[in-house]
């Protein structure tokens, strides 16, 4: 369960079914469970550092010490856990500031100079008294990492007495600075704001409004580095409770938000999520085996950096008499049989066949002077066959929302037994498939990848082939 | 009415790129490709718009060294009466064959020997055999045969590698018209072909078939260096076309000219037609069949060097070879 780091309610909402693609789906992601996430206390708000992972938690300081607020709970801290190798982390340590045993801390961000930290703590409302009613909001800080240890700690401008700002995210330039609050005028609950550095100074908070925020709640805002914004959100329409969504500023605007799929959301809260700079792999927090656990997720989609794009199948084929184009006084007709019952007259002829095939051209050439005809002066077996690829067939434009099916048919791979065809639609969505369909829900130019891979040959090769083309979704009338 | 068309087809005499190793069997003068039934010469009294512009006719005989043996130049229907021959009133004329061989035959070597322009000295070399021939029935439609003679007596021509002999006809006397062809044989009462001989004349003047059908054809030889032919007609009167065939010309039509104007073309050549012989074809036009309709047709370089005509065409006669190119292309809209 979140508690109260989080300082912001979460409501349950019932789930929904949301599936951008009715094509057959395979995962999109794997999730694993971090080594250090433990059975009994909370890990929440993963951060990825250049070594390691960077985590709020509720453990205890120590087998002999702990700390727990006026409520009972224990307080959330810092921890930093190195990375040993690719799947093991190191045993997590705390990196301490002066707020370390008396207040929240966290979660946090780095900026960009992996020194300076945005971290979420407790805005000291006044003395302290051990009143059971007494509750401080959360605010940001920024501190300087040093060595294990946080240090000049400063208070954000807008942090509140009267409000929670918190789950601080800054840009990779520095230059915007995403949070969750629940101040006054925002869509209710807790929405997504964030602020702008002109100056030095960070701006007002702005709230982006109802294309990312709800009258639910949104919070733990994530600014990737590509720009997409992600965060988490019980609204309507969801898997269940939490669930992490991303959208993009567009042209102005911010594109509708996007829900992850299954297994990054589940009916549980899920949050928190961080990923790398590519978006292959990161970490989300979820309390899906009853308390609040740290998940690596890794991308399963298959998407290939060298895929070639399909070349249509062409039929088409002039036919010219060499010496007969160059001269303009021939007394000579040209009359060609192309093969398929078809003709054409001319001494350079352009003709598109049906489709491949084995055609016997055949040019009679008629003497206008004389009137004789030498038929056959000339055959050619003409052999017509597919591009040896995969083969996307679908329609070039179609309108959002409305199905689109794709075969891979018309694939002319001789001599391969193909073991499975993957469809890699350009938008975080795949299928599995001869044919599928699948349905854009969103204007735009997407690059559909069908990789195809045959069955292990002698010696145990298996041969994967590529081809991509570009489907254009517009905007529903 | 015999037809008779003249052919005036100027050569420089340049006969580069030719030599050793080509054919130039066949001695039938004209030759059997040529598909021309006789050669043409009037008397001197004759009139030029008949078709002979200069009464006179020079061709030259090829023997190869490697031929040791006699030969003989052979004359058909060599008198001028009877059968074949053009009556004009009476037959009156008379008509002088000689046979030349020695130094000042070759062509390359005295160009006057060629016989162009009507230029005096064509008789250059040493006369080896002559006879004159008026209306003499023992004659007519039969062989008359020179000879015997001894290839060296020729005038030898490395180029060739073969010993040059050369024939002059002329009307030496009367306006008719004398029809008769040639042949060089190693027999003198059979037409036995000299292996490896040819003929081959600079001034072809000629009888056309008297049919629509019938094919007649003249055998260039493209010497090396020739970029293009200029071809010039005269006078055809528009009786037909005349095709330029070749290995890679499947029958270029070249402009005909109407009564009394002159067309010209240019003819390209391709590297390819170096060395070989083009196929002008004559075809008459179909439908009313002209009669007595001579024209003159010149061929040169662009140097301005006349192409010589081979009674039996150096590499064979050409064939065209259709050149097929299929290739992928667009889509048209």
């Amino acid at each position: 369960m979140l508690r109260r780091i989080l300082h912001i309610a979460c409501v349950v909402v019932l789930i929904t079914g949301f599936d951008t693609s009715q094509a057959q789906q395979p995962p999109v992601f794997s999730v694993t469970k971090m080594s250090f996430s433990d059975p009994v206390f909370s890990e929440i708000s993963p951060v990825i550092i250049k070594d390691g992972i960077v985590f709020c938690s509720d453990r205890r300081f120590s087998s002999l010490r702990d700390r727990k607020s006026f409520e009972g709970n224990r307080i959330y801290n810092i921890y930093m856990a190195q990375r040993k190798d690719t799947s093991e982390y190191a045993r997590p340590v705390m990196l301490r500031s002066e707020r370390s045993e008396l207040f929240n801390n966290g979660p946090l961000s780095f900026a960009g100079d992996g020194k300076t930290v945005f971290f979420t703590s407790e805005v000291e409302t006044g003395a302290v008294t051990k009143k059971r009613k007494f509750k401080n909001h959360s605010g940001i800080f920024t501190a300087e990492l040093s060595g294990n240890e946080l240090v000049s700690l400063v208070p954000f401008p807008y942090n509140s007495n009267d409000y929670n700002i918190a789950q601080p995210s800054v840009s990779a330039d520095g230059k915007y600075l995403y949070f969750a609050s629940d101040m006054p005028g925002g869509q209710g609950g807790s929405d997504i704001y964030f602020c702008e550095k002109v100056g030095g100074q960070w701006s007002k908070p702005v709230n982006p409004g109802t294309a990312v925020n709800s009258p639910a709640t949104e919070n733990f805002p994530f600014i990737h580095p590509s720009g997409r914004l992600y965060f988490s959100s019980d609204r309507a329409g969801g898997t269940g409770k939490l669930d992490v969504y991303y959208t993009s500023f567009i042209q102005g605007k911010w594109d509708d938000p996007v829900k992850l799929p299954e297994p990054i959301n589940s009916p549980s809260d899920d949050f928190a999520f961080v990923a790398d700079d590519d978006l292959r792999e990161g970490f989300f927090s979820s309390n899906r085996r009853t308390n609040d656990d740290i998940y690596r997720f890794a991308s399963t989609i298959i998407r290939k950096s060298v895929c070639d794009t399909l070349v249509e199948n062409n039929y088409c084929y002039e036919l010219i008499e060499e010496n007969a184009v160059k001269f303009d006084t021939m007394p000579f007709r040209y009359e060609w049989k192309y093969g398929d019952g078809n003709k054409g007259i001319g001494p350079s002829v352009i003709y598109c066949y049906p489709g491949p095939g084995n055609y016997l051209i055949q040019l009679d050439v008629v003497n206008l002077i004389t009137g004789e005809v030498m038929y056959n002066e000339k055959t050619y077996n003409l052999e017509i066959t597919d591009v040896e690829q995969p083969y996307i067939t679908v329609d070039d434009r179609v309108i959002a929302g409305s199905g689109i099916r794709f075969s891979a048919e018309k694939t002319n791979l001789p001599g391969w037994k193909i073991a499975r065809y993957y469809w890699n639609f350009g938008d975080e969505t795949v299928a599995t498939g001869k044919e599928v369909s699948k349905t854009f829900m969103k204007p735009g130019t997407y690059n559909v990848q069908l990789i195809i891979t045959s069955e292990p040959e002698p010696g145990g090769i298996i041969k994967e082939a590529c081809v991509c083309r570009n489907i254009e979704i517009l905007p529903a009338p | 009415m015999l037809n008779r068309i003249k052919y005036i087809l100027f050569f420089s005499g340049l006969l580069l790129g030719a030599g050793e190793g080509i054919d130039l069997s066949g001695q039938a003068v004209p030759g059997r490709e040529e598909n021309i039934p006789f050669l043409v010469t009037f008397g001197r009294l004759g009139e030029t718009s008949w078709g002979d512009d200069d009464f006179y006719q020079v061709f030259f005989f090829t023997v190869p060294k490697e031929y040791t043996g006699q030969f003989f130049i052979r004359i058909f229907d060599p008198d001028v009466g009877g059968e074949h021959d053009e009556i004009q009133g009476e037959f009156n004329s008379r008509t002088s064959f000689g046979v030349y061989g020695g130094k000042g035959v070759d062509p390359d070597k005295n160009n006057e020997s060629r016989g162009l322009n009507n230029v005096k000295n064509y008789k250059g070399g040493t006369m080896l055999a002559s006879r004159v021939f008026g209306s003499e029935p023992r004659f007519d439609n039969k062989y008359f045969t020179f000879g015997p003679f001894n290839p060296t007596a020729g005038d030898f021509s490395p180029k060739w590698n073969a010993y040059i002999f050369k024939v002059v006809v002329e009307g030496v006397s009367g306006d008719d018209g004398n029809l008769y062809r040639f042949f060089m044989s190693r027999d003198p009462e059979n037409n036995i072909p000299v292996e490896g001989g040819n003929a081959f004349t600079y001034e072809y003047t000629f009888r056309m078939w008297n049919d629509f059908k019938s094919v007649a054809h003249i055998y260039p030889y493209v010497d090396t260096g020739v970029v293009y032919i200029r071809q010039r007609n005269f006078d055809w009167d528009r009786d037909g076309h005349i095709l330029v065939v070749s290995r890679y010309k499947q029958g270029i039509g070249v402009s005909i000219s109407a009564e009394n104007n002159w067309m010209e073309d240019r003819i390209p050549i391709e590297p390819a037609e170096i060395g070989s012989s083009l196929d002008f074809q004559f075809h008459k036009a179909q439908g009313e069949l002209v009669k007595n309709n001579n024209v003159v047709v010149t061929l040169e370089s662009q140097r301005g060097d006349a192409l010589p005509f081979f009674s039996s065409p150096i590499g064979g006669v050409p064939v065209y070879n259709p050149k097929i190119t299929i290739k992928k292309t667009t889509k048209p809209k």
